[in-house]
């Protein structure tokens, strides 16, 4: 009955600028277009001698991982320092009690201490966008991971490797395989892929590990993987948690390998120049064989390289959101007090 | 005991067929004579109830009651005359002593009457019966385990055929924790979306089917708190078809909100059972309509901090209570309810699933509420009466705007 604050709308400006990045979900191509083409532009200052940029300079980045993450979090500490940013690093193990106080109560003490941009992991869907809506107005917040629901720099850093490697993402077909029930990174890529134009999104997995529902997002569900690969242009593949198996999703690791493990076999079956992905960590022999993940069709390693660029793009653009909507209020309440002044100097 | 003469209402009470413009006469807090409009003859003090419907008080099913003296005032301005509070109040509703602490403060805040369901087990844990025949004897008004599972499929069984032997109304939830382990929200589109781990729709309907075979094995007098699925409507249906005595109620949170509202991850719609699809909110509103399904509030206070979370770690409830009946009239005013389904399934109906004196009845102690039906009323924090701010409703534009309540013959709410 009622209609609450839109997650997809909470992450723009009132003129539909970039000033929190929270998914990948009900943003338009213009602007996804916009976040790629600046990391391209990033790619080549990173080729330099010397690599910074003065975006961000001034500016505070605390990196707040409630959840643990080593690539992910050094890459927008990189991110950040090559937008000349001063950034702190915060490991905050989950309180068992009281999460919600704690979460709160880290924001507030952080706030105290003038952070600028708050980069967030959290182990709850909903989480960035929950501390979006609390945090003083000027503070952007972008989204590293928030449970299930979305981790946008890593979709967009595979839209960016697509882009350069496969030349445009209109008309591709691309394979996500694997556990997609769980994963944060395939939401957000089906997201961007439908957005940015792709022919067919085809997600590949068990039904413990593909909800039904992911039709619903305009992805094509196969259950078989021989068939889903054929003559697809990318394989997303996605990493198995351990813990699938005691939460019997799946019955063994051996078995998941025989059936939706990539091995040159099934690679084969895609378009000759598919490109292979993975968000790594991957596990070799689990989800994706040795031979596929360092052989040629493989980019694995280019994303990492991609992923610092695409943050230090959604950083430079929410903060400049950001900067821009503070100074659009304060242009508004200075008319205001001019009007407020002359309407007092009338009276006087 | 008030007494009082309410003049020129709208009085509507299905269970006594009445539906026209009437005085009704209060002495002494007993119901002394419903006439015709203008037609009383008494010299008490009048209450001009012109343009106003009266109907009986509504009987609350289910609310979770921390707070008796906020909580029972809340009540009364919303219209509730009885306040069923389920067994996993502060302290836990298991041993006659808390009864009757229960019933001291109860007596002390004077308001509307809170009615102590007994815990089914001890402590609420599901593996041993609680003292039930001391609870009832205590005055639990019936036995429950709130939402905490009764995992093991013998123990309720032995917990219908104790209630069976002492004649005792059970209430239980439909829900297999091991289906819905985790979930958090509908399974569905939107859970999928937002990432959020869904409670499938078999969690409910595998243990209502369980439940229902063992009702039948025991005969035992079981109402069904909470149902949240359309399929779960038919099943109570069928059961009552075939003469089983059962019963049923579905949370106002149910009949009008949908896992859609759970869109932007607002705490509020956190709440157990969940709110599903738009199609079982049409079949629970079809359910009501049509006489099957009761409603309760399923009113659950929380401070602000426990909703001041992300969506998966804020505790779960709605605060209902001052709101519950604007929301009902608010449905009737949309046309998804009948105005005598709502008195029905709000009064009558709990009435006589808890052996209360059901309707306006002469010579009965008042239990009725004077409301504006159609007036324009907008909640706000500041005048929720509840302890519990979190309403889904608050800057909603709603109807229907009591006036006056009487809780067991005495004025407990006057606007």
């Amino acid at each position: 009955m009622t209609r609450h604050s839109d997650p997809t709308q909470v992450q723009l400006t009132a003129d539909g600028r970039l000033k929190h990045f929270l998914t990948t979900e009900g943003l338009s191509k213009e602007l996804l277009t916009e976040i790629l083409d600046l990391a391209d532009s990033f790619i080549s200052t990173q080729e330099r001698a010397v690599k910074k940029v003065p975006l961000l300079r001034g500016k505070t980045v605390v990196n707040l991982f409630f959840e643990n993450s080593t690539r992910t979090r050094s890459t927008f500490e990189l991110a950040a320092k090559r937008l000349s940013a001063d950034i702190l690093n915060l490991d905050i193990a989950r309180s068992a009690t009281s999460k919600g106080e704690t979460l709160m109560d880290t924001l507030w003490n952080l706030e105290a201490m003038y952070s600028d941009m708050f980069v967030v992991r959290h182990a709850d869907s909903g989480a960035a966008h929950f501390i979006a809506e609390q945090v003083t107005p000027g503070v952007a917040i972008i989204n590293a991971g928030d449970g299930r629901h979305a981790h946008p720099t890593q979709a967009m850093l595979d839209m960016l490797t697509i882009r350069r490697h496969k030349g445009k993402i209109e008309g591709q077909t691309i394979a996500i395989v694997g556990d997609i029930l769980h994963s944060r990174v395939a939401r957000s890529q089906i997201h961007a892929l439908k957005t940015l134009g792709a022919k067919e999104v085809r997600v590949i997995g068990p039904a413990t590990l593909v909800p039904k529902e992911m039709k619903d997002l305009g992805a094509s569900i196969y259950c078989n993987m021989e068939k889903g690969l054929t003559d697809v242009d990318v394989v997303i593949m996605l990493r198995l948690q351990k813990e699938r198996m005691s939460d019997a999703l799946l019955p063994s690791e051996g078995e998941y390998f025989k059936l939706y493990g990539l091995t040159e076999a099934k690679l084969a079956l895609a378009k000759a120049d598919a490109i292979v992905m993975h968000p790594g960590p991957i596990n070799r022999g689990v989800e994706i064989d040795s031979a596929v993940a360092d052989g040629k069709q493989s980019v694995i390693l280019n994303q990492v390289s991609y992923g610092i660029a695409v943050r230090m793009a959604v950083m430079a653009m929410a903060m400049s959101g950001q900067v821009a909507e503070q100074q659009a209020l304060s242009n508004k309440n200075s008319e205001h007090d001019d009007t407020k002044t002359t309407i007092s100097g009338a009276t006087v | 005991m008030s007494t009082l003469t309410l003049t020129h209402a709208q009085v509507l009470d299905p269970s006594l067929g009445l539906n026209q413009l009437s005085d009704i006469v209060i002495e002494y807090g007993f119901i002394i004579d419903i006439t015709a409009a203008g037609k009383s003859i008494s010299t008490n003090p009048e209450f001009n109830a012109e343009k106003a419907l009266v109907i009986p008080g509504l009987i609350d099913l289910s609310a979770h009651i921390h707070n008796i003296a906020s909580e029972t005032v809340a009540a009364a301005k919303g219209g509730i005359t009885h306040l069923c509070a389920q067994p996993n109040s502060r302290q836990l509703i298991d041993t006659p002593a808390n009864v009757s602490l229960l019933q001291q403060a109860s007596a002390k805040a004077n308001s509307s009457r809170l009615l102590p369901i007994g815990a089914l087990t001890q402590k609420l844990a599901g593996d041993q019966l609680a003292n039930m025949h001391s609870l009832k004897q205590a005055g639990c008004i019936a036995l429950s385990n709130a939402r905490e599972p009764i995992k093991n499929a013998l123990v309720l069984r032995r917990i219908m055929e104790y209630a069976t032997t002492h004649d005792m109304l059970i209430m239980l939830t439909a829900e297999d924790c091991d289906l819905s382990a985790n979930g958090i929200m509908h399974e569905g589109p939107t859970a999928n979306r937002l990432g959020l781990t869904g409670i499938a729709e078999v969690a409910e309907t595998a243990a209502l089917a369980q439940q229902l075979l063992l009702v039948e094995l025991t005969g035992c007098r079981s109402h069904f708190s909470q149902l949240s699925c359309g399929r779960s409507v038919s099943m109570i249906r069928a059961a009552q078809a075939q003469g089983l005595p059962v019963s049923a109620d579905v949370a106002i949170a149910n009949l009008m909100f949908t896992d859609e509202d759970v869109d932007g991850f607002d705490s509020t719609f956190n709440v157990q059972p969940p709110l599903r699809s738009e199609k079982d909110r049409q079949a629970l509103l079809a359910g009501v309509n049509d006489g099957v399904l009761a409603i309760c509030s399923n009113h659950q206070a929380q401070d602000i901090a426990a909703k001041k979370a992300p969506f998966a770690a804020a505790e779960p409830g709605m605060s209902l209570l001052d709101t519950w009946l604007s929301m009902m009239l608010t449905l009737v005013n949309k046309g998804e309810l009948d105005l005598s389904a709502v008195v029905n399934a709000s009064s009558i109906l709990p009435a006589k699933i808890l052996g209360l004196k059901a309707g306006l009845q002469r010579e009965q102690l008042a239990n009725l509420v004077v409301v504006k039906q159609d007036a324009d009323i907008c909640y706000s924090i500041d005048s929720l009466l509840s302890s519990g701010k979190n309403s889904p409703v608050l800057g909603e534009p709603l109807k229907g705007e009591v006036k006056l309540t009487f809780s067991a013959g005495r004025e407990v709410y006057r606007a």
